[in-house]
């Protein structure tokens, strides 16, 4: 598994995010990995309490993607975040390619490894 | 699980724990979508476009639901895979046959899900200069989108879950299935590459 050498410098937080960049660079679609960093809380000097960076931005589609590979029910603080965002930047659009997609898509792919990874998976959320 | 399929189709009906579209509800989306076809496309001789190989069930029983004169054209590509990976792009591996510069293209489609494919499919067909490119999708998986494609015809939504069927496959097989069903999770964790 190898990324283009203008992106091999990068360090994903998790295998299935290098996983998901390799699928989008065959299909030609364009993508930053966190290229932003969104406030969600501050305290009472303005100073940011809580932050959130979505794992890829498709620039010609204006789409952030957060992935999980988390179990439904331990994502809920990723989800708050997520409703966070939401509600502070309505403009911005994003979405949240759950655990169960994320396995199909290896499947599908036959990416046995990575799907294997991901049903396996538990509780390795990263900060952010 | 799939009672008196199982007679017939043996091991692959075993295998599937919910049939969630029939042969007779299929059959009578694309019944109406033909009709719906037919009627707009009226006098401008379409020409059918779709990609190998899922596509051929959906496409065989919507052309002979459509009742004026179309011409039809396959096209095919590099799927991504252990052994593609960071290995170049997306590439057809068969081209149209028949030029469509000025032509009136639908593309039908079994399936959409990310719209990765299609996304690479519909920039290729545009940049032939068709008249008009529209998209017919059987079965939609908009849960899973993330290439937002503007679709004309749609027969069914479909839940974000492991289906098969109707051209749709797991690693090559229950494609023949006529009904659309739920592929038990045992078989598609497994693995089995058979």
């Amino acid at each position: 598994m190898s990324l283009p050498s203008n992106k091999k410098k990068l360090e994903f937080a998790h295998p299935s995010e290098e996983a998901f960049a390799l699928i989008l660079d065959y299909y030609g679609i364009e993508w930053q990995y966190e290229p932003r960093t969104f406030p969600l809380e501050w305290d009472e000097n303005k100073q940011v309490l809580v932050a959130f960076a979505p794992d890829f931005y498709l620039p010609q589609q204006d789409l952030y993607i957060e992935l999980t590979t988390l179990r439904p029910q331990l994502s809920s603080h990723k989800n708050r975040k997520i409703r966070r965002l939401k509600e502070l930047y309505p403009e911005v659009n994003i979405k949240l390619f759950k655990r169960r997609e994320m396995h199909t898509m290896m499947v599908k792919y036959g990416l046995d490894s990575e799907a294997e990874r991901i049903r396996g998976s538990e509780a390795q959320e990263k900060n952010g | 699980m799939t009672g008196i399929f199982d007679d017939v189709y043996g091991e692959m009906a075993t295998d599937i724990s919910e049939i969630i579209l029939s042969q007779e509800a299929i059959q009578e989306r694309v019944a109406e979508l033909g009709k719906a076809i037919s009627k707009d496309y009226a006098r401008s001789n379409p020409l059918l476009v779709g990609v190998l190989k899922g596509v051929v069930f959906f496409m065989a029983d919507l052309l002979r639901s459509i009742t004026i004169p179309v011409e039809v054209d396959f096209i095919a590509i590099s799927s991504y895979s252990p052994e593609t990976r960071g290995q170049g792009f997306v590439r057809l591996v068969k081209d149209l046959e028949i030029p469509i510069q000025g032509r009136h293209i639908l593309f039908i489609e079994d399936v959409i899900d990310t719209g990765l494919t299609l996304n690479y499919i519909l920039n290729n067909l545009r940049a032939r200069q068709p008249a008009s490119l529209e998209v017919c999708v059987l079965f939609d998986k908009a849960e899973r989108r993330l290439i937002d494609i503007p679709i004309k015809y749609k027969g069914f939504d479909l839940p974000d879950r492991f289906v098969v069927g109707y051209g749709l496959d797991h690693r090559e097989k229950y494609r023949n299935l006529p009904f659309v069903g739920l592929l038990k999770p045992e078989v598609f964790q497994s693995g089995n590459k058979g």
